[in-house]
């Protein structure tokens, strides 16, 4: 594909990861090496692996795990379900639109249903159990949260299911496996991508959710987003702000490198090129 | 195809309600007269009479639309470029690098990206408000495009390039005659996603707007902060019904295309 | 070089950035009007010459002449050579029109001569009317066609085509054999075309350039080549041959297993170590008395026209023989045949040297 374009037209491109990309990683991690007079310093570090902080991250991780869990639990039966029904490009897009409406919206939302008077309680009400806090716990956290990454998680893997040669099940059924069989040997390796691109999709934005924390768990949760966000805008730390955003970036490729797909997997379905 | 069962059904159907259910129940409550999500009282249009009768409002609207057609466009023209870049890089490692330098945006958080930008446009000295919020989100769409349009460059035949050279077309020729109307689906799903991205985004322009700035989230999230108001709920509906217009608007573009490709 | 040449190469070589030589010190000359075929295996070098010719690489050695001119740096945009690829390469995103009309467009010809220009090659590959249709609602044979069109509506000198027509079907690609090499004698323009498939070869082209790992192993009309392979490669590549090695005991007489054979052949050194060659249909099944090869049928296959019968002799090779007449697998035959259906090759000998012992028979046998 030589000569396609010329040297000029990607000026504004190489710009941009100049200036975007590679100046914004090496900016934060300057600064986490400032201190609040802009002096130089490794005390954002020392206090990073104090107690408070390391809790901090670990339940933050803690939530994540949670919120990827049940995402998967619920998206991987409704990704299998979908690619087996008649119009299943049209139930993907419905499933999609959601993911469309902006997010303060859907989280605004649960303000009303999660509310002391809300649908629920009123449910709870009429059942007997008695008008229950919902809103500002861990419970609603991670439900809004999950709500919110389960067409994330879908896509990936209806795409890698949807993938799937159906003749590879005959094959498998031809040589005796059972539907169980047939689902853990088969489908769940095959589809592995797709469900590492999930995790990856929905784990490292649950690490970082700094405003549904804030609208729905109130300041119960704290995530290390949300730190960041506390650190930046309220007290205006932006050293120990950009500590935390390195440990955050970190992280982020670690994950990246775990759940990154292999190109043979993908090879062999030549779909991917 | 086999049949899936009763319970198969109810579950998907489940899924799809809890799905929907928030969104139906936000813009339910838009049409209450009364001043909560609780008691339906009557239906009424106040609230979204109350949403084109604030200034303030329809100004932070026009704000939102115009940082996302603006970067959209930018976006579009400098992502399409570097998606020709990458993909005439003859180089394998290199255009490897190029790709993953590209995507660190697309998989970073929010936060991060509205904090180092913050940073960046700080020491940068750019003052913070519409300049800022629209290089973010110009930054953060860019390799957006680029993951639409690289697909269509790189199932695009070498031999058209040739057959274009053989047919006498010198370089500009090739650009603007063949490789640009080829990938033009990828390009308009790419100002599309771009689009979208922006109107969605708050955490970038959270970090990144300034006082006397304001889009459409962030003012949803300082509404929202300051407890109910059903004008957030009338803002839903109005959202809802565009972006059901953009879908369908876009799925059927698409469809179009595909229908066309499809009996190659 | 004569007025009539078009195209010439001159020791021309074409060796990648990693080493690997695609094309070997190849030199040629092609004739104005004619139709060329350049035949040989996947990786011989054929579609490299196409791609020098047409300005889409350049040679790392030696110099290539476009009437006259050398053009080894011409960009392929300005040259007077309009290829048909093996995918055709038609614009998705353009009608048949409009791909027809894609290199005019860029000459900026005026709209009406566009039209009229365009109408008329469609017209020339019998698709008059086809016009508006999309690329994507035409089939294989169409596309062909129009991709034929699109190279031909700019008037070329040159017109290239690589292996246009191995994506079609058998009985489409017989029929556009014949309308490709009609098609030619009508434009009188020079075609050059690669293909891998020897029948086609054979049957549309004024002369075959065999080739085989960057060199050019013969080059002649579809007959001379047929008849007398100027070695095993060649031999083997086209058509169908019986190669069996030999010793040229002395003029007129080789020796095959021990047996002496009479032939045709001549200047020789005697007792030479040669290939021997015998086309199939050349042999004819008789009495085991009468044969001048005794062989045992092992298989035989109906194919139609003929009878293919695959027969070992008492040494063990193994004679392939195409016959009108049945034969009983298991019993042992006599085989005969002219000494004109002899072919001998000596091993390693250049394309000149073949030549002239073969004008050295001519010769002889003009006079006797």
């Amino acid at each position: 594909m030589k000569n396609k374009g010329s040297v000029f037209s990607l000026i504004p491109y190489y710009a941009w990861i100049i200036l975007f990309v590679i100046a914004p990683i090496l900016l934060v991690g300057y600064y986490s090496l400032l201190d609040l007079d802009g002096n130089f310093t490794f005390a954002n570090y020392k206090q990073f692996f104090t107690s408070v902080y390391l809790k901090m991250t670990l339940s933050s991780f803690w939530y994540a795990f949670l919120i990827t869990v049940f995402s998967l639990l619920i998206s991987y039966p409704a990704a299998y379900l979908i690619t087996r029904l008649k119009h299943k490009n049209l139930w993907l897009i419905l499933i999609i639109i959601p993911s469309w409406i902006n997010l303060l919206l859907k989280t605004y939302a649960f303000i009303g249903i999660f509310g002391n008077k809300g649908p629920i309680n009123a449910f709870f009400e009429k059942i007997g159990l008695g008008n229950q806090q919902i809103l500002f716990t861990d419970f609603s956290f991670i439900f809004v949260s999950v709500y919110i990454f389960i067409p994330f998680m879908i896509l990936p893997i209806f795409n890698s299911l949807d993938k799937l040669n159906p003749a590879l099940m005959d094959a498998a059924k031809d040589l005796g496996a059972s539907r169980i069989t047939t689902f853990r040997r088969v489908i769940i390796p095959m589809t592995m991508n797709g469900i590492k691109a999930g995790i990856q999709a929905v784990f490292i934005p649950a690490l970082s959710l700094f405003m549904i924390t804030r609208l729905i768990a109130g300041n119960k949760v704290i995530t290390l987003g949300t730190a960041i966000e506390q650190q930046f805008l309220v007290t205006q730390n932006w050293g120990m702000g950009s500590t935390i955003a390195v440990f955050l970036i970190i992280i982020m490729f670690i994950i990246m490198f775990l759940t990154g797909s292999k190109e043979k997997g993908d090879a062999q379905y030549g779909k991917n090129k | 195809m086999e049949r899936i069962s009763k319970g198969a059904k109810f579950y998907l159907a489940f899924v799809m309600i809890i799905l929907y259910a928030p969104i139906f129940f936000l813009i339910f409550y838009s049409f209450n007269s009364g001043d909560s999500m609780v008691n339906f009282e009557s239906f009424t249009l106040d609230h979204y009479k109350a949403v084109f009768e604030d200034d303030r409002l329809l100004i932070i609207l026009i704000n939102t639309i115009i940082v996302a057609l603006l970067s959209a466009l930018f976006s579009t023209i400098i992502g399409t470029l570097g998606a020709i870049g990458i993909a005439s890089m003859r180089n394998r490692k290199l255009r490897n690098t190029m790709l993953s330098m590209n995507n660190v945006l697309i998989v970073s958080p929010d936060v991060i990206i509205g904090a180092s930008f913050l940073i960046l446009f700080t020491m940068v000295g750019i003052k913070l408000g519409f300049t800022s919020v629209l290089l973010g989100h110009i930054a953060f769409s860019i390799p957006i495009v680029v993951i639409m349009v690289l697909p269509k460059l790189q199932e695009m035949n070498n031999s058209l390039i040739d057959a274009a050279r053989d047919l006498g077309a010198s370089k500009r020729d090739i650009l603007t005659r063949v490789i640009i109307p080829y990938i033009k689906p990828g390009i308009f799903a790419g100002f599309f996603m771009a689009l979208t991205y922006s109107l969605d985004d708050f955490a970038v322009t959270f970090f990144v707007t300034g006082n006397g700035f304001s889009t459409l989230s962030v003012e949803i999230y300082s509404m929202a902060r300051a407890g109910v108001s059903l004008t957030v709920n009338a803002i839903s509906g109005l959202v809802f019904f565009v972006t059901i217009i953009l879908v369908l608007g876009y799925h059927f573009i698409s469809i179009r295309k595909t229908k066309v490709g499809v009996r190659k | 070089m004569s007025e009539n040449t078009i195209i010439s190469f001159e020791n021309v070589s074409k060796s990648y950035s990693d080493g690997t030589q695609v094309l070997k010190d190849v030199s040629f000359e092609l004739e104005r009007g004619k139709f060329y075929t350049l035949l040989g295996p996947s990786g011989c070098g054929k579609t490299t010459i196409l791609r020098l010719i047409a300005g889409f690489m350049e040679p790392t050695e030696g110099d290539i002449f476009f009437n006259g001119k050398k053009i080894n740096k011409v960009p392929a945009n300005e040259r007077q050579v309009n290829t048909v690829f093996q995918d055709y390469a038609l614009f998705p995103h353009l009608n048949v029109f409009e791909n027809v009309a894609f290199g005019l467009r860029i000459q900026k010809v005026a709209e009406a001569e566009i039209k009229q220009r365009v109408e008329e090659a469609l017209k020339f590959v019998n698709l008059a009317g086809y016009g508006v249709r999309e690329i994507p609602e035409m089939s294989g044979g169409q596309r062909q066609r129009v991709a034929i069109a699109r190279a031909i509506v700019n008037d070329p000198e040159i017109i290239l085509l690589d292996e246009p027509l191995s994506a079609l079907d058998l009985k489409l690609r017989t029929e556009m054999q014949y309308e490709l090499r009609e098609l030619q004698q009508r434009l009188g323009k020079t075609f050059i075309f690669v293909t891998h498939d020897q029948e086609e070869a054979l049957a549309m082209s004024d002369e075959i350039f065999v080739l085989n790992e960057g060199n050019i192993q013969q080059s002649g009309t579809p007959v001379d080549i047929y008849d007398e392979p100027i070695n095993r490669f060649v031999a083997d590549f086209i058509g169908e041959s019986n190669i069996i090695s030999g010793i040229m005991v002395r003029d007129f007489v080789v020796s095959m297993n021990g047996q002496e054979f009479e032939c045709v052949d001549q200047g020789l050194n005697p007792n030479e170590k040669v290939d021997v060659v015998v086309r199939p249909e050349d042999l004819e099944l008789t009495s085991v008395e009468k044969g001048k090869l005794v062989v045992t049928v092992d298989s035989q296959l109906f194919r139609g026209v003929h009878y293919e019968l695959s027969t070992y002799d008492e040494a063990g090779n193994e004679w392939l023989v195409h016959s009108l007449k049945q034969a009983d697998v298991g019993a042992k035959i006599g085989l005969d045949f002219d000494p004109e259906a002899i072919h001998i090759m000596r091993l390693n000998e250049t394309e000149e040297d073949f030549d002239k012992r073969l004008e050295s028979y001519g010769a002889e046998s003009d006079e006797k």
